[in-house]
């Protein structure tokens, strides 16, 4: 039976091949088409274009399907992480949980339309749009885990909050390659925005400790 | 309905987070001027949401099939398709989507594939706009302008084409192939894009539609690497999106996705938006079409 099914699948093999079907372009040459295709799809100033542009780490983390990550590869991110993490000029890394707050629910900032960079006085944190937040809160994603009790469940130490920073700094930091947008190094947020954050999830006065 | 109506308004920023100020600002301003029925029926379906805090959004989406209001673009595309129309005054008539001149039924059914004449790999959408061009003597620069309308408007001749000719495959399944060496090239490259992370969000399209039940707060996400998530892309499109009062199409999406993802303006027609379509409908293959979908 075995047999016969390998007999028939090299047979319909030679035939498909005969016919000259088309087959799949190897990893190298599909690259160098896509790559290309990326150059050429998108209307964009030179300053907007490299948006476009992967860094290395995006390089790395850009697995397809189940395809996963080597040892060398995710020692090699989190080491790109460890480099690109800075603080804040004042050293203080637990700003004010209020602004925190607003951040954490503000989903705008540094979209491109027409051309047009959207038009805000800072970026938003975009924590709402993926996470669970202060208990209760409806209107909130789950493409991330929730965050309600953060700063319950580890308290609000100094290694705590450097942990917390350097999370939202880079994410992939302590989960290489994880879903979650590298907010400090990319730009998105600045140290200063962090630091609200990271007094939104560990004060205890913060609503997302709220029992 | 008063109060439906407070309660409408009370809810939209919130649903948008306060987003797309330059975008959305000509699409607030019609949910001002029009009152209408579309902004009731869609009330169902956000009052649901509300309700059920991102439960299962689909019985407020299945009353709404019953009368998709995305139906009035179907005989408004027939009307464009055979009119004569350009500088040209020629019909779409001649225009060949790959079952021959003029032949729709199930055309969109096995759409993007290749052209001969264009040596291309083509979508609906980019497919139209060479037979704009070249039946019908368009500019292409002023076709891909007006292409996407502004939301509230009555919409572009592009969507509602684009719905006519797609509603001709209704009933039939997808069936996209890959026999040309440049689909098949199209498909792999779709692939990569789909899974390629960049920007400041650091996102690719596998970052939010990779995995079951997930929300952008309360907006149910497809998981397109599901065969019934990319079922669905493949056979909604061109879609009635109730919070723009016009049918989007898949041109659209993608290009809505990218906005939202921090990248640049994707170009209409191109050659990203092309591979995407091509890697999601041959994954959608078998699902049965049937537009206009509805989107939130």
């Amino acid at each position: 039976m075995n047999k016969t099914g390998l007999k028939w699948t090299t047979l319909g093999a030679s035939a498909l091949l005969a016919a000259g079907c088309a087959t799949a372009p190897d990893e190298a040459t599909t690259r160098v088409m896509a790559e290309r295709m990326v150059k050429e799809s998108f209307k964009a100033s030179p300053a907007h274009a490299k948006r476009l542009v992967q860094d290395k780490s995006q390089r790395i983390c850009s697995k397809i399907g189940d395809a996963k990550l080597t040892q060398a590869e995710a020692a090699e991110v989190v080491r790109l992480a460890r480099a690109s993490v800075k603080y804040p000029a004042s050293g203080k890394l637990v700003g004010d949980w209020k602004r925190g707050d607003k951040l954490a629910h503000n989903g705008a900032g540094d979209r491109i339309v027409r051309g047009k960079l959207e038009k805000r006085k800072e970026n938003g944190g975009l924590c709402q749009n993926c996470h669970g937040l202060a208990p209760g809160e409806i209107n909130v994603g789950n493409v991330g885990p929730l965050l309600a009790g953060w700063g319950v469940q580890r308290g609000n130490s100094e290694a705590i909050a450097k942990y917390t920073y350097e999370k939202i700094y880079n994410a992939w930091l302590y989960f290489p390659c994880s879903n979650m947008p590298r907010l400090g190094a990319t730009g998105h947020l600045t140290p200063d925005q962090i630091t609200h954050l990271v007094a939104y999830l560990i004060d205890p006065a913060s609503p997302i400790n709220r029992r | 309905m008063v109060f439906f109506v407070i309660f409408w308004r009370a809810i939209l920023p919130k649903e948008f987070g306060g987003t797309k100020s330059d975008k959305l600002l000509e699409e607030r301003n019609m949910v001002n001027v029009r009152g209408g029925l579309a902004a009731i029926a869609f009330l169902c379906l956000s009052g649901s949401a509300w309700a059920q805090a991102g439960g299962d959004l689909s019985v407020g989406r299945k009353m709404l099939l019953e009368d998709n209001p995305g139906e009035l673009w179907i005989d408004k595309g027939k009307a464009l398709f055979h009119a004569k129309r350009g500088p040209r005054k020629a019909s779409l008539e001649k225009c060949d989507f790959g079952m021959g001149p003029g032949k729709l039924e199930g055309a969109a059914a096995k759409l993007p594939r290749y052209f001969a004449d264009v040596d291309k790999v083509q979508d609906l959408e980019s497919r139209l706009l060479t037979c704009m061009v070249e039946l019908q003597g368009f500019k292409r620069e002023d076709m891909i302008k007006k292409a996407i309308s502004p939301g509230g408007s009555s919409g572009s001749d592009m969507e509602a084409l684009a719905l006519y000719i797609t509603s001709r495959s209704n009933g039939m399944k997808v069936d996209v192939t890959l026999s040309h060496q440049k689909e098949y090239d199209m498909y792999k490259a779709g692939e990569y894009l789909f899974f390629r992370r960049a920007g400041q969000t650091d996102f690719g399209c596998v970052q939010c539609h990779g995995e079951a039940d997930k929300r952008i707060r309360l907006q149910d996400l497809l998981h397109m690497t599901d065969k019934a998530g990319a079922q669905e892309v493949a056979s909604t499109w061109p879609a009635y999106r109730g919070a723009h009062y016009v049918v989007r199409t898949m041109q659209w999406r993608l290009y809505d996705c990218f906005w939202q993802m921090r990248l640049p303006d994707l170009a209409y027609g191109s050659d990203v938006s092309i591979a995407l379509t091509t890697f999601l409908n041959y994954r959608g293959n078998g699902a049965v079409i049937n537009v206009p979908g509805f989107k939130r």
